[in-house]
């Protein structure tokens, strides 16, 4: 039986040995004589001894709980909000560099405030929408122009 | 030391300077206001506008975020019961009670002259012993800083409350992701993993905005969809105003108790990553024990009041002395100032303050004249900051990430920045859920260069890692970062050992 902590403590050992593999890959340069692999390799086999002693932690932390015992009772968390606002962000993300930064934030800001708190009528829509055109505004305001910044442009839109 | 302070507190009154303090002494305020939101996060949001300002303007802007962030959270911790930040914890157990006793005017007054004292206590420590501690690390040489980083990770990793384990191996993955996309020494391509964008290496503040900003939103938004409860409110129109005096009075009449409570603030802001949330109830804890009338604690007493409000901003005077020393963020507030002087390209450590003595002393100057300037502000503001705190979340996140974006573009101009914050807000939030603590993580991302960097020359100029040990100061860095591993299993066992005992005895029940 393996708990949460050792399903950790296995992907963190994957993952060192993936990294450890291709370290041998790289390749020394004559003006260093410690080449690039050195330190990542000694970090990667630390990790990899760490995250060994998290997964037989585990299993002995496993082994000794009580038949029965239970994990702490509350109010369960809402995944699916935080994987939808995830998502909504990724597509954000993705969308940035084609929509540009002033079309892409103010889809960006009215889906995810609609998203967390649905509006229920028409006042709630409008303050949605007031949000995100005010946000997007602002902030582009501020920093194109007063500090210089400049923000991504659409590929498809020009803006 | 003192013309270079007067020509930097001279400097900052200047409008260029004094107005990006008080913006972001107000924004500390009211990001230290809001429960939920963490002066991180409010320091995280207002990076992105510190860009286009000089370093003095942005890292006087930051300051004033510190510092009105460890204060501002007494608003809503002494009317609502809430802590609007960790580090004012401390500060419901005797607040709350004083408010409700009619007292808000009182208790809201003795917090902010508490903060503004135990700040500029802190601050005396900040500019009287930054330099020597300086020219100290001035001494150090590539054995002693490698030892110096390996103590400050395996502090931070041994001081998470969790597992040492699981601490340990959250800075080892930060030191992972260093080692990804380019070779410190030479700048060469090194475990690319195929992606273009992260040959040059990873930056670390899209790491941290990512993992700080998504962490925290994302723990939020989990517990969203259910009535949320906020404190009741304890004033509503009603004044706010208090005899000055008197309260000064009240709080200056107990020097030990002030004194006392700063220096643990400071000395907690010292040691990385243990932070203000420690330090009030520590202060707390001790000022309840030094009192003659400990049963008059958590029913509104002035002493708890004082003592949590003193140590929060006195520690923020002790997590600036380690970054301008020796360029070890003490927390996650002051990595991100660390990379603000790096997009200044202004490079942290002892060299900092003989390098640039003028924007080392204009620091000390906007530290000094952030407390006034929060003084004034919550004098002004607190019964506003009660509408403030009602602002949703869900128009308030979605904002935040926006700036979280900006943040990450705006530091070359690229969108592969942007990528990592992503990335690593969905590492951030998947670490949070596996228990897995952030600060050794970010220390790690944040030292790994450097540790890297300082081991290559040590072994490049002598070969024998036994240096490590022989030299005095490398080995008593390297003794000390035992000596922390060895404290934290023991306190953990001891932790183990009373939980198990107090099962025991309940089960008897």
């Amino acid at each position: 039986m393996i708990g949460r902590d050792g399903w950790a403590g296995l992907v963190l050992l994957g993952m060192c040995a993936v990294l450890y593999a291709l370290t041998l890959e790289l390749k020394g340069n004559p003006l260093v004589p410690i080449g690039p692999a050195f330190y990542p390799r000694i970090v990667l086999a630390i990790s990899a001894v760490l995250a060994a002693l998290l997964v037989v932690a585990d299993v002995l932390a496993q082994r000794a709980l009580r038949p029965g015992a239970r994990g702490r009772e509350g109010p369960r968390p809402n995944y699916r909000l935080v994987t939808l606002t995830f998502a909504v962000f990724g597509v954000y993300v993705v969308a940035l560099p084609y929509l540009g930064f002033r079309v892409a934030t103010v889809l960006f800001v009215a889906a995810l405030a609609v998203l967390l708190e649905p509006p229920r009528n028409a006042k709630a829509w409008a303050k949605v929408l007031l949000l995100a055109f005010v946000a997007t505004a602002a902030t582009y305001l501020v920093f194109e122009h007063y500090l210089t910044v400049l923000l991504p442009r659409g590929k498809w839109t020009g803006w | 030391m003192y013309e270079l302070l007067g020509a930097g507190i001279a400097n900052v009154l200047q409008w260029k300077y004094l107005l990006p303090l008080f913006f972001g002494t107000l924004a500390g305020v009211i990001g230290g206001a809001l429960p939920g939101v963490t002066i991180t996060m409010t320091i995280i949001v207002v990076l992105p506008f510190t860009f286009g300002l000089d370093p003095l303007q942005g890292l006087a802007a930051m300051t004033g975020v510190y510092v009105g962030g460890s204060a501002g959270g007494l608003v809503t911790a002494i009317l609502l019961g809430l802590p609007g930040t960790p580090s004012a914890i401390a500060t419901t157990f005797d607040g709350y009670p004083m408010a409700r006793k009619g007292e808000p005017g009182r208790a809201i007054w003795l917090g902010v002259w508490a903060s503004c004292f135990g700040g500029l206590l802190g601050g005396i420590f900040l500019i009287a012993a930054t330099g020597p501690l300086a020219r100290f690390a001035l001494q150090f040489g590539p054995w002693e800083y490698f030892s110096l980083f390996i103590l400050a990770l395996s502090m931070v990793a041994g001081l998470v409350e969790s597992s040492l384990l699981k601490g340990l191996l959250s800075g080892a993955l930060g030191l992972i992701v260093t080692t990804l996309g380019g070779d410190p020494i030479l700048g060469a391509p090194r475990l690319t993993l195929g992606i273009g964008a992260i040959e040059g290496g990873i930056q670390f503040l899209p790491v941290l905005i990512g993992v700080f900003a998504f962490a925290q939103i994302m723990s939020d938004v989990e517990k969203m969809g259910g009535a949320a409860r906020v404190g009741e409110a304890v004033v509503r129109a009603s004044t706010l105003a208090a005899a000055q005096l008197k309260v000064i009075w009240e709080i200056l009449s107990r020097p030990f108790l002030l004194v006392w409570s700063s220096f643990i603030g400071v000395l907690i802001g010292v040691l990385p990553a243990i932070g203000g949330s420690a330090a009030n109830i520590m202060a707390y804890d001790q000022a309840k024990k030094f009192s003659k009338h400990p049963e008059r604690f958590g029913k509104g007493t002035p002493e708890g009041l004082i003592a949590s409000e003193s140590a929060n901003n006195a520690n923020v005077g002790g997590s600036l002395v380690t970054i301008m020393a020796f360029g070890i963020p003490g927390d996650a507030v002051t990595a991100v100032m660390l990379g603000a002087l790096t997009i200044h390209g202004i490079q942290s450590g002892p060299l900092f303050i003989l390098q640039n003595a003028e924007l080392a002393y204009g620091i000390f100057a906007a530290y000094l004249i952030a407390h006034p300037l929060m003084v004034i502000i919550l004098g002004l503001g607190a019964r506003w900051m009660i509408g403030i705190v009602t602002v949703p979340k869900a128009a308030l996140f979605p904002v935040v990430l926006v700036l979280c974006v900006i943040g990450a573009y705006a530091l070359n101009n690229t969108m592969a920045n942007v990528y990592v914050l992503a990335a690593f807000g969905l590492l951030g939030y998947a670490m949070v859920k596996f228990g897995f603590p952030l600060a050794p993580f970010i220390l790690g991302v944040i030292l790994g260069d450097q540790i890297e960097i300082n081991l290559i020359r040590a072994i490049m100029s002598d070969p024998s890692p036994w240096l490590f040990v022989t030299r005095p100061i490398s080995g008593a860095l390297l003794a000390l970062s035992v000596a922390s591993i060895i404290a934290a299993l023991w306190q953990h066992r001891r932790h183990q050992k009373r939980a198990a005992a107090a099962t025991g005895d309940d089960a008897d029940f």
